[in-house]
């Protein structure tokens, strides 16, 4: 059993080191090449870099009371910011780091505010066309294609790696 | 081996193992579940007070920090900005500050975090990455097993059939009326 207790522990801190060195060797390669957009500059370019890994750095204006999940980086002014989520790979924001610059890769992401609160899942694609369609099933497409536009586009960042500057 | 005598072993064996992430998990968990009467990570100070500062268009940063470390030495200042409600508002290490640029009256929150327990919440958020989830996991299994393996150790007037049965059905029965009544 103390072997065992040992030999669990040993796996465990080589298990965790091993990791932390990759880790560092390809946050390493990759920085070289990615370019660091200050958070007015990464709206400026949003559209274009949806669904794609971005870097920005702002100060952080807020930090999830609960337990830190996200936080929101500010650009320039107040207005100019967005919600950063923490997720698995960055674990949490802590309160102390409120007011501190930060250095975020991640995944911009974005939503369409209404459209994605009534369809999280974008189900409505193929299976829907399979039906016939009357009248009333094309006004109601028609709808929410017109609420789709109008719209407010939201974006956020799935958190991948985080820096302190 | 007869199977009741290595699970007597394993449930002893895993049960001492088991102790500290018990702990860990229950002892947080009393901290999260009050999470909406208090902040489970942080101690918060409030600090009402009253500053001197020049005109907003010539306040420095220098300005600012003096003010707020005659309010409290031991604060060091990080940033400031104008909020929207045009309101002075001023990071600090561990804290923020909002001052009224107009009566020069503030607020200041400064946390600390909770010894321990913010260690332990951490642990039991599983936020710090993503092998600690594995090995969380592994202890939640372990945990289960300790707990299943402890229903088939005794034998006899105060065994599970004659005994155990009763207190089981009582501790299921307790979280199954509050989520009948409240889920």
């Amino acid at each position: 059993m103390k072997k065992l207790a040992l030999l669990s522990i040993v796996v465990v801190l080589l298990f965790g080191c091993g990791q932390t060195n990759k880790n560092q060797q390809k946050s390493e390669e990759k920085s070289s090449e990615i370019v660091v957009l200050t958070i007015d500059e990464l709206y400026e370019k949003a559209p274009d870099l949806a669904d794609k890994e971005v870097v920005v750095k702002g100060t952080v204006m807020h930090v999830c009371k609960q337990g830190g999940a996200r936080c929101f980086l500010m650009g320039s002014n107040e207005d100019m910011n967005i919600r950063v989520e923490a997720g698995e790979k960055i674990g949490a924001f802590s309160q102390e780091m409120m007011g501190s610059e930060l250095e975020i890769s991640g995944v911009l992401k974005v939503v369409r505010t209404e459209a994605d609160a009534h369809n999280p899942g974008q189900e409505h694609g193929e299976e829907e066309q399979a039906h016939e369609e009357d009248e009333e099933t094309e006004e109601a497409h028609k709808i929410i294609a017109e609420a789709q536009e109008a719209a407010e586009v939201v974006y956020f960042i799935e958190g991948i790696k985080v820096k302190e500057l | 081996m007869k199977i009741r005598k290595l699970l007597r072993i394993l449930h002893r064996d895993f049960g001492y193992f088991i102790v500290g992430m018990t702990i860990v998990y229950a002892l947080s968990g009393i901290y999260l579940n009050h999470r909406h009467d208090f902040n489970p990570d942080y101690k918060i100070f409030i600090t009402d007070f009253r500053v001197e500062l020049p005109a907003l268009e010539e306040l420095s940063a220098e300005d600012v920090e003096e003010a707020l470390v005659s309010v409290n030495e031991d604060v060091i200042y990080k940033k400031h900005y104008i909020n929207n409600e045009g309101q002075i508002k001023v990071f600090i290490k561990n804290g923020e500050a909002v001052i009224n640029p107009n009566t020069g009256e503030g607020v200041m929150q400064y946390l600390q975090r909770r010894p321990f327990i913010y260690s332990l919440n951490k642990l039991h958020r599983a936020s710090i990455g993503t092998l600690w989830k594995w090995v969380s996991d592994i202890m939640a299994v372990i945990l289960i097993f300790v707990a299943v393996s402890g229903i088939f150790l005794l034998k006899g007037k105060r065994g599970f059939n004659r005994w155990g049965w009763w207190f089981m059905a009582a501790g299921i029965v307790v979280p199954l009326i509050f989520a009948l009544l409240y889920i």
